[in-house]
């Protein structure tokens, strides 16, 4: 059957008929898959000249403007949203309150979240650097953990049997000066600290927090924290990668 | 409109040194283009105009990992335009797809004398690739890349199984890759 070969799912995401969860299984492959990168370009290429038979349609002057305004809002604030530096007792209730907002804000988005990140492919397509076949039995999830629809910023994957969380660092970035927490979030439950995520690509293990039962629909998050983490064992800076756990299909 | 491959990938390199003035020129020479491809997509003309902005916010930030070796750089802005288009349709269930013109009329227009169009390349080949696959089949690849058909929305349109449609994309892909391959 060819919907196994690389080409062709490279040929269908091109085209855009792999479908939410398969598509987003596709992207979450690609953003560590070399070959994978090679086969979607080169449908881009060979597909590309279909596009040269949909007619232009100028765009009105607007567009342009709130291209240029948004630019020029970026230039005025180009760093990562700040957290007070102050450590009075009123600053520290503002902070909290705000990071109060900010899980309130993730629960929210929970099911937005699930639609954009959910993993449901093979986990040996997913995770190619490590054999999943040496852990039978056992559940394996995955979360890539992502901003925006921009490529991952981490993966993380629980081994329920082993006990143990593994974080890829792919493309995480600390602003100056503050270090990146990672988060569990169970569902409806307060965050808990898995500890700082390294700039460096190789795991990190971390003792598991998670019971098996809490792991279904769980997400992560990553925030911004002072040096060498939160002070007060909760989130206190502002969110900068969140993604949900979906169970591996074997 | 006539937009040659070499200027685009200059206005590119420089655009990713941060050039605003040649982000305008990248913007002016290729928006229309790429407002008709998300039009197409997301039929609504004012959520096409912020899917355009949205696109072209994404190529400012992005225009330093683009390579000239990869493709073309009007290829890498479409590619980047298609699959914002895609995924706001997705995400927009409301939005009614029209039938569209038939597959034979589009084949016309692939390979028609166009808008010299330098930029993309293959453009005879992938209409004689195209021409080899059957009825309706090369319409469920027309209509998934040009109109954002998903599989099931093409299964609904023939009203045939999802699966089959999933074999006819697979099927009309090999071909496609086989033909275009060929020297």
């Amino acid at each position: 059957m060819t919907s196994d070969i690389p080409s062709t799912r490279a040929g269908e995401y091109v085209l855009g008929t792999l479908a939410g969860a398969e598509c987003e299984a596709f992207r979450a492959a690609l953003a560590t898959d070399p070959q994978l990168q090679a086969e979607v370009r080169e449908w881009e290429r060979r597909l590309a000249p279909l596009s040269g038979a949909v007619s232009p349609e100028s765009p009105s002057p607007a567009v342009w403007s709130a291209i240029e305004g948004k630019l020029a809002a970026r230039e005025a604030a180009p760093a990562e949203v700040r957290v007070p530096a102050t450590d009075t007792a009123a600053a520290t209730v503002v902070r909290l309150r705000r990071s109060v907002r900010f899980w309130r804000g993730i629960a929210a988005t929970a099911g937005a979240l699930a639609a954009v990140l959910i993993l449901l492919i093979a986990g040996s397509v997913l995770w190619p650097k490590l054999d999943v076949g040496q852990y039978p039995g056992g559940r394996e999830y995955l979360a890539v953990v992502n901003r925006g629809g921009d490529l991952p910023a981490l993966i993380v994957r629980v081994d329920t049997r082993e006990g143990i969380v593994t974080v890829h660092a792919l493309g995480a970035e600390a602003p100056p000066g503050r270090s990146l927490e990672l988060w569990y979030i169970a569902a409806g439950k307060t965050p808990k600290s898995l500890g700082l995520v390294g700039s460096s690509a190789t795991p990190i293990l971390v003792p598991a927090v998670l019971r098996p039962d809490g792991v279904e629909g769980a997400a992560f998050a990553v925030t911004a924290e002072p040096k060498g983490g939160s002070p007060t064992g909760s989130p206190t800076g502002p969110i900068l990668y969140s993604g949900k756990l979906v169970e591996v299909q074997r | 409109m006539l937009i040659e491959r070499e200027d685009l990938s200059v206005l590119m390199a420089a655009v990713a040194e941060g050039d605003r003035l040649a982000f305008k020129h990248l913007y002016d020479r290729t928006s229309a283009r790429l407002l008709g491809i998300i039009r197409r997509i997301v039929r609504d003309r004012a959520l096409a105009e912020e899917v355009l902005q949205e696109v072209y916010l994404r190529i400012w930030e992005r225009a330093a990992t683009y390579r000239t070796e990869v493709g073309s750089a009007l290829t890498w802005m479409i590619s980047i335009a298609r699959h914002r288009a895609i995924d706001v349709l997705r995400q927009h269930k409301e939005i009614v797809l029209a039938p569209m013109d038939d597959g034979e009329d589009w084949l016309e227009r692939v390979a028609g004398p166009g808008d010299g169009e330098a930029d993309l390349e293959d453009r005879d080949q992938l209409r004689r690739c195209l021409e080899r696959l059957e009825e309706p089949q090369r319409s469920c690849i027309l209509l998934a890349y040009c109109d954002g058909y998903s599989r099931d929305e093409l299964a609904t349109r023939y009203d045939t199984p999802v699966n089959t449609i999933k074999t006819w994309l697979h099927r009309s892909l090999a071909v496609l890759r086989t033909c275009l391959e060929a020297p």
